[in-house]
């Protein structure tokens, strides 16, 4: 026989109820609950509840909500990935208003929420004594109870001296509640019975995986949105005569910033001259066409020795051989605007300014890869 | 206080005591006997043919997703200029019929008024409802849905953040929090049914589902005590979170150039008109839910006539909306917004803008009369007027507003195809195929709340010092 937990008395209405309360109070026999069906006005006072801390609970966590996303967004729009919209500038704050709002309502409705249920009131549990009781029905329907519990360690509770105060009180049936058996939660059947159910879900759901990929094909969704009314690479047009997609320009015609070059050979381009200034400016826009279309190739130091070439088993050029560093400036430009052997031409890619800061830039690479001990001084 | 220390015998008179809101005798006991058995019962037959109805439409509709996915989104009738069509209508509508819920649920608990209890349960099921349908169309209209996921923030191998400066994330934000905390509102206030469900049923499947959703509740006092705390700081947060939503929903729309789009009325207009569609559409369900499953004291014709009421100063305020609307073209002197305006009512999408305001304006002004805010006719005929007239308003803003803006060059007329009126039925028929499971499988009317609000329910003031 296990120890008796409450003792549960009975009314048919809230205000028996209430009434009942003060008197029992006074007794002092043990910690005096109420259960109702519906929240009974001032009755948690009367029985002396402390105030709930969910407003404070609530309040902490909204603004805490508030300033993860003020922070977040911040750290992301200014710092990580900084992306101008509007020109506004990267820490303008006003566009994050909405999304702080949202998630201040997020953090908070479920502190009032989640806090409520778990963190104050314990739930879910499923083991409380009034569960098993015969008068949890009526509890949840249309009657009102009250409990005189033991405390904590249960010592010096009298449920005979309970079920007679309650009695004076009014309630119209009494309940003794015994106090949860304790078993052991997780024995070794248990554990080896969880262990057992996992590795048979983790298989079953493997061979599912497995049959379903075997059995099923890959379908492309959407597929129908490649099919678009354009010419795509190698395939001939049938709007123009010709079957080219895109049409040559009008003969005796030539596009800005693309004349002809007037040479044939790298070689013949040797005798043209730098027109750019080596200023820090051309030097950069140098840096930044070497970095975007020869760097693939050419290595970040000019040595044609990256990785993407091994490869493909191409041997680009080390552009700090004894014979490089003597081509004269034009016959650089020439090899950029012509292409040599598998290098393609790049007259199409940079612009004839662009292509001269390059050359720029490479001469600056060679001389830092081959410097003399005067430039160190 | 006298000085005995009780408040005053205060005998009032007949017109200010607080009426209850229930016609007959409703006892707590009879209350559940009621509601609470509709979960046990076999439903009638006409609730299956219902059930028939709305699931073949929803089938029909998910078919048409799923060919929409087959094929692409070229099947829709979406084509420059009018990128967003129905795809967005749909989204913006829907959304809004879920504000309803939210404002019965919410605002109206803050407000203390009584009559909400009766109906709160239905309205917010109807919200999650709504909110599910709504969630749909944007995540198809991205166009690759099972990329989707990008649109949240999470650090990924591309190296790259959404733009948080960008209304449509915004968007992605409110309109999953407003599901979320919806969703923990509703389930919060199921709560104490579920318990009462747990005792009322015998062994089987429903009595573990209920007893593993009711969380062991046990109806302690102490328990109660942060109940109501919690679900009076859910209101207030679910009453701020309802404005922002719709709010930021028309920030899509606001924040951008378009004519017809870039005005500042937008977030109030919107949120209005919102509540006003929602409640059209709880209170013609209401009107089926009441007649068939017997409710009709605890939903009495008060309820629905104050709902009633609602619908008609909604209308009006969208009345002004329109005519603000309006008056921002007129006083912008830019003929852009101008011609837009008078596309609303004028052009070849002319009769879209005079059946919206014949639908929200003029036909609810019929409420303004006692007998039609009592009589199932007219409050079915204004219930789907309005139904209809914001359907049409937001096609109005939508599809008017991008067929013509301010490159005369791209103008260009749209239709829809069958795909996208098919999606659109099937829209519905999700929405009332849940709302049917719903009212079948869960308790329809918030019971513990009624019962707390019955006469008598509470003990009176003073009664502990008798």
């Amino acid at each position: 026989m296990s120890e008796t937990f409450a003792v549960l008395g009975l009314f048919d209405n809230a205000e028996a109820l209430v009434k009942a309360v003060p008197g029992l109070k006074a007794l002092r026999l043990g910690r005096l609950e109420a259960y109702t069906p519906y929240p009974v006005h001032g009755l948690d006072d009367l029985l002396g509840r402390r105030r709930s801390p969910l407003a404070g609970m609530v309040l902490v966590m909204g603004i805490l909500g508030a300033l993860t996303a003020l922070g977040f967004q911040l750290w992301v729009a200014a710092v990580d990935y900084p992306l101008v919209t509007g020109g506004k500038a990267p820490t303008s704050w006003q566009a994050f208003v909405p999304i702080m709002f949202e998630v201040t309502v997020l953090f908070a409705s479920f502190t009032a929420g989640l806090g409520m249920l778990h963190l104050l009131n314990r739930l879910p549990f499923f083991g409380h004594p009034v569960l098993q009781s015969k008068a949890i029905r009526g509890i949840t329907r249309d009657r009102f109870a009250l409990a005189l519990e033991a405390d904590e360690g249960g010592a010096g509770f009298d449920p005979a001296a309970a079920q007679a105060a309650l009695e004076t009180a009014g309630a119209l049936e009494i309940e003794w509640l015994p106090a949860p058996a304790r078993e052991p939660f997780l024995t070794a059947v248990f554990i080896q019975r969880s262990l057992a159910g996992i590795a048979v879900a983790c298989l079953v759901s493997g061979l599912i995986m497995y049959g379903s990929v075997q059995m099923m094909p890959v379908a492309l969704p959407m597929r129908h949105m490649l099919d678009q009314p354009r010419v795509d690479p190698q395939q001939p047009s049938s709007f123009f005569k010709d079957g080219h997609s895109m049409q040559l320009p009008v003969a005796g015609t030539v596009a800005r910033g693309f004349l002809p070059p007037g040479f044939t050979t790298p070689e013949e381009a040797g005798r043209l001259v730098n027109p750019l200034p080596r200023t820090p400016a051309v030097m950069a826009r140098g840096r930044a066409a070497y970095q975007t279309h020869c760097v693939v190739c050419h290595d970040p130091l000019g040595t044609g020795l990256p990785s993407l070439s091994a490869a493909y088993g191409a041997k680009p050029a080390n552009l700090h051989t004894d014979a490089i560093r003597g081509y004269p400036d034009g016959q650089i430009y020439g090899t950029i605007v012509l292409g040599k052997n598998a290098m393609p031409s790049y007259a199409a890619d940079l612009s004839e300014d662009d292509r001269w800061a390059v050359v720029h830039y490479v001469r600056a690479l060679q001389r830092a890869q081959n410097a003399k001990a005067e430039d160190f001084q | 206080m006298n000085p005995e220390g009780a408040p005053f015998p205060l005998d009032l008179p007949e017109v200010l005591r607080t009426r209850p809101l229930t016609v007959g005798e409703v006892t707590p006991g009879r209350l559940d006997d009621h509601i609470l058995a509709f979960p046990a019962r076999v439903p009638p037959r006409k609730w299956f043919i219902a059930l028939a109805c709305t699931a073949s439409l929803m089938t029909l509709g998910l078919a048409l997703v799923g060919y929409t996915f087959y094929m692409g989104i070229g099947v829709w009738g979406n084509n420059s200029p009018v990128f967003w069509a129905f795809g967005i209508i749909n989204f913006v509508f829907w959304i809004g019929i879920g504000h309803a819920g939210t404002l019965i649920s919410a605002i109206l608990f803050l407000f203390r008024k009584r009559w909400r209890n009766a109906i709160s349960r239905f309205a917010e099921a109807m919200t999650i409802f709504a909110v599910m349908v709504a969630g749909m169309f944007p995540l198809i209209h991205v166009g690759r849905p099972w990329l989707a996921y990008w649109l949240f923030p999470y650090p990924n191998q591309r190296g790259i953040w959404p733009n948080f400066r960008s209304p449509l994330l915004w968007d992605v934000f409110a309109v999953s929090t407003y599901f979320s905390v919806s969703l923990l509102f509703w389930y919060l206030g199921l709560l104490p049914d579920l318990a009462s469900l747990r005792e009322r049923t015998g062994r089987g499947v429903r009595k573990f589902a209920y007893t593993i959703l009711s969380c062991g509740w046990t109806g302690a006092t102490s328990h109660w005590r942060h109940y109501e705390k919690a679900y009076v700081l859910l209101a207030g947060l679910a009453t701020g979170l309802v404005l922002s939503v719709h709010s930021v929903v028309s920030f899509d729309f606001a924040s951008s150039i378009v004519p017809g789009w870039h005005m500042t009325i937008f977030p109030p207009y919107f949120v209005v008109g919102a509540i006003f569609a929602g409640f059209a559409i709880v209170l013609m369900s209401l009107i089926v839910a009441r007649e068939t499953m017997d409710l009709k004291h605890l939903i009495t014709d008060f309820h629905l006539e104050v709902m009633n009421k609602v619908i008609l100063g909604m209308s009006c305020l969208m009345g002004y909306a329109y005519v603000a609307e309006g008056f921002t073209a007129w006083y912008s002197m830019n003929p852009f917004i101008q011609h837009t305006f008078l596309q609303y009512v004028w052009g070849h999408y002319g009769w879209s803008g005079c059946l919206t305001i014949t639908c929200n304006v003029l036909l609810p002004q019929l409420m303004w009369f006692r007998k039609c805010r009592r009589s199932y006719p007219w409050m079915f005929l204004v219930a789907i007027a309005v139904t209809v007239g914001m359907w049409m308003e937001r096609f109005v803003i939508i599809v008017v507003s991008l067929h013509h803006d301010y490159l005369p060059s791209a103008w260009h007329n749209y239709r829809p195809t069958l795909v996208d009126l098919g999606i659109l039925a099937g829209s519905f028929g999700i929405f009332f195929t849940l709302v049917l499971l719903f009212a079948r499988l869960l308790p329809m009317i918030a019971t513990s709340e009624m019962k707390a609000d019955l006469p008598g329910a509470q003990p009176r003031h003073g009664a502990i010092h008798e």
